[in-house]
């Protein structure tokens, strides 16, 4: 193994409308190393990637890939070069064949891009084989000609791998791969990446779970505003001054929730006995007004279908819900609106935002028809009012709010969609994973956001897999199990381990 | 099916020896239910519904099952045929076409009406050549449009069909041709092959149908054996992905409206030639029969999908209920009823399909 880098990036500079995304960034990259890559949303993460892939030229600085120079890089010179990256979206085409969306890349980049050519479909096959039994997918015809469009989001995940395998990449990119995984398909993916790693491919780790870059191992590089804060292994920093060096704020662990609301209040929402085929069966508990009830369980547990349940998007078959002393109907999303019940779903990108819309749009969306004058038209005066008095409330990042959702980072798009429900005056707020694939600065804002709504005496159910959040932010804790609630805690009298076991114990 | 399940099982194992955990995420791919299988093949649902069209009609008039009859097809569907090829390509790469008619309109006539000016006798090869270039230089308009607007295939090409048809009209005439050249005219009569038929009449399949065959297998080499026919799924797939794993969607648009342009510009020269007649006004107004077949034979119309078998089986089930419904006495006000039904049936059951599957 040589010691001259693999990849070098040197004094990089990249600007948007006059905003610096990169101020200087260099960088070395050896072989056979795990880097990763943290930083907060707009901290210039994605840009430095974008540019390394060559989807975007630098202003100013280069790259160096084995000692050769580029002040910039087309998309398949840097295929070419053995750069490959694994966007979240994971970049394959639904409707090709397995076989094809690993080794056709490659053959493509092989020929200069060149499309009249006929191809070797013997060879592409065994390509395409190796790759993927080096992932640890069947490498058998009939898996190759598999749909991509048919497989579940972790073989896929394991197919874009084997892709960057068949280019032979010498340096793979990987932008958050973790965030919709299950524990056992990250291990399994982190396996994976241990071979890689003996192999001599160089893996840059996009990730928010600090947890798992431990696990992983390696090297740390943190960015804040488009600067280089660190580069070093990752056991020489601890998760407090990585999150220092990323915020330059000091972070605590301490808890955010304060007051303890419960018995003796009032009481908002009551469920009875609630039930849904397969997915949920005999739910039973009430929430408090201003009181934070956590729901947690593992995949199977139904508390996903119980938020949805509770939204009116999924309904439930048999059971009650109260509201205020009053029975209600949720049969669809529409009804949960009328009873003032708000819900945050945890795939904000393709349940909750309209992304292309603005920032106005998106937050007046669930009252537009209290907006109404009396000819039915929406007053924009008092459209902009309420937008602009919902980004000064949740701290949202734009100078406009006509700007689309789109052009936010993911912390802020889910303060957007808080943002949409507190325009209705909600009675219960129901948040879904609502710092999944959100950076620490923001968490922290989101979290004391929830806080005030509280204390202004909404009731809210936070429905998350993050210990630590849960802890921190709740009051009472439910855990569910194959779809019924078999434990309530109170989260001011338990550790973390104390929640982590149980939630194991009940699975097994 | 089950069969190749365990295969899958069984090789997943092997690896599992490497490192444990990986068994856990590859024997996830389920076995395809009946209708998962029907959305992954839908062509076997369109040749549902050429037999059963076949019996009902057979059983009603049996003199339906003749190679007459297949003739008939074959004769109708060229010029169908070659229009659905080019829409094939063209839904395959995200895009939708609807200026073709158009394209072969112009192409057909204007050099109809070049070849009796300037030289009657001109070699019908050299005719077909010409529509040939003509339908590629007005796809490649549509195809430089799409690509560098950015607009909607759709929008610009209902731009160019009135915009190709009103040239057409303004500057190049509004008469119709009964005499056409007479290469082409020669052409249009020369049998491939021919019987008589029981009750004395001249089963003719004209030569043109060489034509259907040519294009259908050079169509199925590009689309499946070349990087550019990759390179169309692959934008039909997804635009933003195709571009950034490298593919050249300026050169895949081209092609597809180029290509797609060719097809309809000899069709338009061949549509005149078997029917002896060039009528300027003709054709236009045709696209959804074309669009119809293909959604039939299984493409989506959200890009990505579809094979030359499926198009050729629906253009066959259109051009089946077009011109043989009529031998049992079936109005032929009802043959819309029947394909628009067709379509309902099926755009229903390929949905329900995909979301089970």
């Amino acid at each position: 193994m040589s010691t001259a880098p693999l990849l070098e990036v040197v004094d990089i500079h990249k600007r948007f409308t006059g905003v610096y995304a990169l101020r200087g960034v260099s960088l070395s990259f050896q072989r056979g190393q795990i880097y990763h890559l943290l930083g907060e949303n707009g901290c210039g993460k994605s840009t430095l990637i974008k540019i390394i892939s060559g989807a975007q030229p630098p202003d100013q600085g280069e790259l160096v890939i084995e000692g050769v120079r580029h002040a910039r890089l087309a998309p398949l010179e840097a295929l070419s070069a053995g750069i490959e990256t694994v966007y979240q979206d994971l970049s394959l085409l639904p409707n090709m064949s397995v076989a094809e969306n690993v080794a056709l890349t490659s053959e493509l980049a092989a020929h200069a891009g060149r499309l009249t050519r006929t191809f070797d479909r013997r060879a592409l096959a065994r390509t395409a084989a190796r790759a993927l039994e080096a992932v640890g997918l069947p490498g058998d015809a009939d898996f190759q000609a598999t749909l991509v469009e048919q497989l579940p989001l972790a073989t896929r995940q394991l197919v874009a791998i084997a892709r960057a395998i068949a280019s032979e990449a010498k340096f793979v990119i990987m932008d958050e791969p973790t965030t919709s995984l299950t524990q056992k398909e990250v291990d399994n993916l982190i396996a994976v990446l241990a071979k890689l790693r003996a192999d001599g491919v160089a893996v840059l780790f996009v990730s928010h779970k600090l947890d798992e870059c431990y696990a992983i191992g390696g090297e740390v590089i943190v960015l804040r505003d488009g600067q280089k804060m660190a580069q070093g292994p990752i056991e020489n920093y601890t998760k407090a001054q990585i999150g220092e060096l990323m915020t330059g704020k000091q972070l605590s662990n301490e808890r955010y929730r304060q007051a303890e609301v419960m018995d003796g209040h009032d009481i908002v929402l009551d469920v009875k006995a609630l039930s849904r085929s397969r997915q949920f069966a005999d739910v039973t508990f009430s929430l408090h007004r201003g009181e934070i009830l956590g729901v947690t369980g593992l995949l199977d547990s139904g508390r996903n279908e119980l938020a949805r349940a509770l939204a009116g998007v999924a309904p439930a078959d048999s059971g009650t819900v109260t509201l205020d002393g009053s029975i209600v109907r949720l049969k669809t999303p529409s009804d949960a609106k009328w009873q003032r019940i708000g819900y945050v779903p945890e795939d904000r990108l393709n349940e909750g935002l309209f992304l292309d819309k603005s920032i106005r749009d998106n937050v007046i969306t669930a009252m537009i028809s209290s907006l109404r004058d009396r000819f039915g038209q929406v007053d924009r005066r008092r459209t902009r009012e309420l937008a602009e008095r919902t980004v000064k409330e949740l701290q949202i990042a734009t100078p406009d709010v006509d700007k689309p959702v789109q052009s936010l980072s993911g912390g802020n798009q889910q303060r957007v969609l808080i943002g949409r429900w507190l325009a209705i005056d909600p009675r219960v707020l129901i948040l879904h994973g609502p710092t999944v694939g959100v950076d620490v600065g923001s968490k922290d804002i989101i979290y004391r956001i929830m806080q005030r709504l509280a204390k202004q005496g909404i009731g809210i159910i936070l429905i998350s897999d993050d210990l630590p959040e849960l802890l921190q932010n709740c009051d009472r804790i439910l855990m569910m199990k194959k779809g019924r609630v078999s434990n309530e805690y109170r989260a001011g009298q338990l550790t973390e381990a104390d929640l982590y076991h149980a939630l194991l114990s009940e699975a097994a | 099916m089950s069969e190749s399940l365990h295969r899958v099982a069984q090789t997943s194992q092997g690896a599992s020896a490497l490192s444990p955990a990986l068994a856990e995420v590859a024997p996830q791919v389920r076995p395809l239910g009946f209708t998962a299988r029907l959305v992954r093949n839908p062509e076997w649902f369109t040749v549902g519904l050429i037999i059963v069209t076949c019996l009902v009609v057979g059983t009603m008039n049996p003199r339906f099952f003749q190679f007459a009859t297949l003739f008939d097809l074959l004769h109708s569907g060229t010029t169908v045929s070659l229009f659905a090829l080019g829409t094939l390509v063209v839904l395959a790469s995200g895009g939708i076409d609807v200026s073709f008619t158009a394209i072969a309109a112009f192409t057909m006539y204007s050099i109809t009406k070049a070849v009796f000016a300037w030289w009657p006798d001109a070699p019908f090869v050299l005719i077909l050549l010409c529509g040939a270039v003509g339908g590629v230089l007005l796809g490649l308009i549509n195809g430089v449009l799409v690509h560098r607007l950015k607009a909607p295939s759709l929008i610009v090409t209902i731009g160019t069909q009135y915009l190709y048809r009103g040239l057409l009209l303004t500057f190049v005439g509004t008469q119709f041709f009964m005499n056409i050249p007479h290469s082409m005219d020669s052409f249009g009569r020369l049998p491939l092959f021919f019987y008589h038929t029981n009750d004395g009449l001249r089963a003719v399949l004209p030569v043109s149908v060489i034509a259907l065959f040519l294009a259908a297998g050079v169509t199925w080499w590009l689309l499946n054996r070349t990087m550019m026919g990759r390179g169309v799924y692959a934008m039909g797939g997804s635009l933003p992905i195709a571009e950034r794993l490298g593919y050249n969607l300026r050169a895949i648009h081209l092609f597809v409206f180029g290509y797609t342009g060719m097809l309809a510009g000899i069709a338009g020269i061949l549509h005149v030639s078997t029917n002896r007649l060039a009528n300027p006004f003709d054709l236009v107004g045709t696209e959804l029969d074309v669009i119809a077949a293909v959604i039939l034979g299984g493409a989506r119309i959200t890009g990505g999908t579809g094979t030359v078998v499926g198009t050729l089986l629906g253009v066959v089930l259109v051009t089946l209920i077009n011109s043989v419904l009529i031998l049992v006495g079936v109005p032929s006000t009802w043959q819309k009823v029947i394909i628009g039904a067709f379509i309902l049936v099926a755009g229903t059951l390929f949905a329900l399909g995909r979301r089970a599957g």
